[in-house]
């Protein structure tokens, strides 16, 4: 596939990451499925992108957990700039939102149950907003089709992540990657 | 052509019923009907018809007094909603706005546009009204109140004088007295009295009739009084019918929206606060406050957020009154509404995000994350409004995720076990403080790493059993 169709990527912090990613970087205005055994996995690999785009909101809709604003604070995340939203049943409804708006550089949302229409219309909002949309799911979400351009399997490893890309557009999947923590 | 009069002829019965869409009967009047709604109309009521006849006529009738202090206080909502088309809004009371609209009709693209933008502008707020433009403020007045369906524009003298030529005397608003004695004289039309030389008008109508002449016509200076728009909203809309379901709600809310919208524009003003009144029946008032995350003007912006509000309220009793109050006007300067210097365009629909999401989640539910500048881990943040600055300490080797409450870990041979033994790293932190306050905490924290991979923070107490916990992931 020639690389030139495809378009350049939001660069991710990480070199071996945007090696791998046909675009140099997360696919922008785009979807990425992020598939994890615990939910919270994967979101350091997100940070380091996050941290660069300091112009509009990060958006975290239904997290598992916490975010440590002192941790994120310390890998450059603007808190001043991160919003928290506890959606419960309406994540996919406040995660559109968001992505549409323009208002929000990336969206990033947890749990939920999701069909390939909700899939798709997330990946609308995504481009419609030009905005990186992350969603975070479970690693049994692999045997149904999306229409997210990205998708990684993300498994912790003692030195940081295991990274496995599942699909992505433009590009080749099957390729094991070994990431540092960030 | 300079003013633009607004006359509203059903005003006494639109500040009773405008809350509500026109199809219940609705009538004013006291032993007679003055004045009654389409709804009566079809059913044969007609203004001067005895009350005990209408309720004959139509069983399903509303016969409501009528109420000056509310008619007053309508006219003056609606001089400040007309300031959006001037900067100078005179009342004529008791059903009649006069606009100076010299300088905006250029900017309205033309008197024929303006017209039509008021006329729209006025029936979305629930009132008939009727316009005319003319040369002079009684002039525009006159000719509202007798040919206003027509919408007339009176560019200059003369075609003042041609459109109140054929008009009849009474038009003039003379007292009985007055029109006896001139139709005796065999004047009939408006023309037959301008015709007449003034001196004699002045000997039989008295200075003052003839004054009023001379200003109608734009022979004397008719100086009007600027009304001062109010420095904050207050509107009450009284509902015909009780309604139940708060989402319903949004039709007359939408009314008192738009006036306070032309209030805003005409100020130059946006609010980040509504209180809304919803009145009962039988048991006390509901009470919903609306914020903003920064001044809004649009009144369809507020609308959303009312929306997203209506939907998750239940209704303790039907509702029969609505009022809207707005006291924190702000004046809207180009930069105020953007929330970061320096950040681009694109951030600037954020406080419009926000305002969504909590007017459908609840206000508790969007929310920002801020430093705290202590070295115990739990409180070392705090929730805080999106977008506020904090100062604290940045921590490089804490993990991304913080447990809500720390998790008792077993132990298995002296080392905390989860789903298999824990890993300790070689790094060791003491976090021994906090002897200031009630919450002491004397801690070695340890980053661990589970058989399955997974990285943990852990912590073993310092003091008691040396219980082991766990407090965060990396993730």
């Amino acid at each position: 596939m020639a690389r030139g169709r495809v378009p350049a990527g939001v660069p991710t912090g990480l070199a071996a990451l945007d090696q791998a990613l046909s675009g140099g970087g997360w696919p922008p205005g785009s979807l990425t499925e992020l598939l994890g055994d615990w939910p919270g996995d994967g979101f350091g690999l997100v940070l380091p992108a996050l941290a660069r785009l300091q112009s509009r909101w990060l958006v975290l809709v239904d997290p598992p957990l916490t975010p440590f604003a002192p941790a994120l604070a310390a890998r450059g995340v603007a808190l001043e700039r991160l919003v928290v939203v506890n959606a419960g049943a309406r994540g996919a409804w406040a995660a559109e939102q968001g992505l549409r708006s323009r208002a929000c550089a990336a969206v990033l949302v947890w749990g939920g149950r999701w069909d390939g229409t909700q899939l798709r219309r997330l990946q609308l909002a995504a481009a419609t907003g030009d905005a990186l949309a992350f969603l975070f799911r479970d690693p049994d979400a692999a045997r149904a089709p999306s229409p997210a351009p990205l998708r990684l399997r993300v498994q912790p490893a003692p030195t940081g992540y295991r990274v496995t890309v599942l699909k992505q557009r433009g590009g080749r999947a099957g390729a094991v990657l070994s990431l540092p923590s960030c | 052509m300079r003013w633009l009069a607004l006359y509203l002829p059903h005003l006494p019965l639109e500040v009773l019923g405008r809350a509500c869409a026109d199809d219940l009967p609705l009538a004013i009047g006291g032993e007679r009907i003055l004045n009654c709604n389409p709804a009566a109309a079809a059913q044969g009521i007609r203004p001067g018809l005895k009350v005990g006849a209408a309720r004959a006529l139509c069983a399903a009738l509303r016969i409501q007094a009528r109420r000056p202090a509310a008619e007053r206080a309508a006219l003056e909502r609606l001089a400040a909603w007309s300031m959006r088309c001037t900067s100078l809004v005179s009342l004529a009371p008791p059903r009649s706005l006069l606009l100076d609209v010299a300088a905006s009709l250029r900017l309205f693209g033309g008197a024929r546009a303006l017209l039509g933008q008021v006329g729209e502008g006025v029936a979305a707020l629930g009132y008939q009204g009727r316009l005319a433009l003319a040369p002079t403020p009684l002039g525009a007045l006159v000719l509202a109140i007798h040919q206003g369906a027509d919408g007339p524009i009176i560019p200059d003298g003369a075609a003042l004088r041609a459109a109140l030529d054929p008009l009849p005397l009474a038009a003039l608003g003379l007292r009985p007295r007055e029109l006896d004695d001139l139709t005796a004289m065999g004047l009939r039309r408006v023309a037959d009295l301008l015709r007449l030389p003034r001196a004699g008008l002045r000997a039989r109508l008295g200075p003052r009739r003839v004054d009023w002449l001379e200003r109608l016509l734009g022979e004397a200076p008719d100086p009007r009084l600027p009304f001062a728009p109010p420095a904050e909203y207050r509107g009450v809309l009284e509902l015909p019918a009780e309604v139940e379901l708060a989402p319903a709600l949004v039709f007359p809310c939408r009314r008192l929206l738009a006036e306070l919208g032309g209030l805003l524009l005409g100020r130059q003003a946006g609010v980040q606060r509504l209180d809304w009144r919803l009145g009962h029946a039988r048991c006390p008032d509901t009470h919903l406050h609306l914020g903003a995350i920064a001044p809004l003007a649009d009144p369809e912006r507020w609308l959303e957020l009312l929306r997203g509000h209506l939907e998750r309220l239940d209704l303790p009793a039907p509702v029969r009154a609505v009022g809207l109050v707005a006291t924190d006007l702000r004046s809207l300067n180009p930069t105020a509404g953007d929330l970061f210097p320096g950040a681009t365009a694109d951030a600037s629909g954020g406080p419009a995000l926000l305002d969504r999401l909590r007017a459908r989640l609840g206000p508790d539910a969007v929310r920002g994350l801020a430093l705290v500048a202590d070295h115990r881990p739990d409180h070392a943040w705090r929730w805080a409004e999106p977008g506020e600055l904090s100062r604290g300490i940045p921590r490089a080797n804490r993990p991304l995720w913080l447990l809500p409450q720390p998790q008792p870990l077993t132990q298995r041979a002296g080392r905390p076990w989860l789903n298999g033994a824990l890993d300790l790293g070689q790094e060791r932190e003491r976090i021994d403080t906090g002897w200031w306050d009630d919450r002491p905490v004397a801690r070695d924290y340890f980053v661990a790493t589970s058989r399955r991979g997974e990285r943990l923070w852990v912590y073993r107490e310092l003091r008691g059993r040396g219980d082991w916990y766990l407090h965060g992931r990396f993730g």
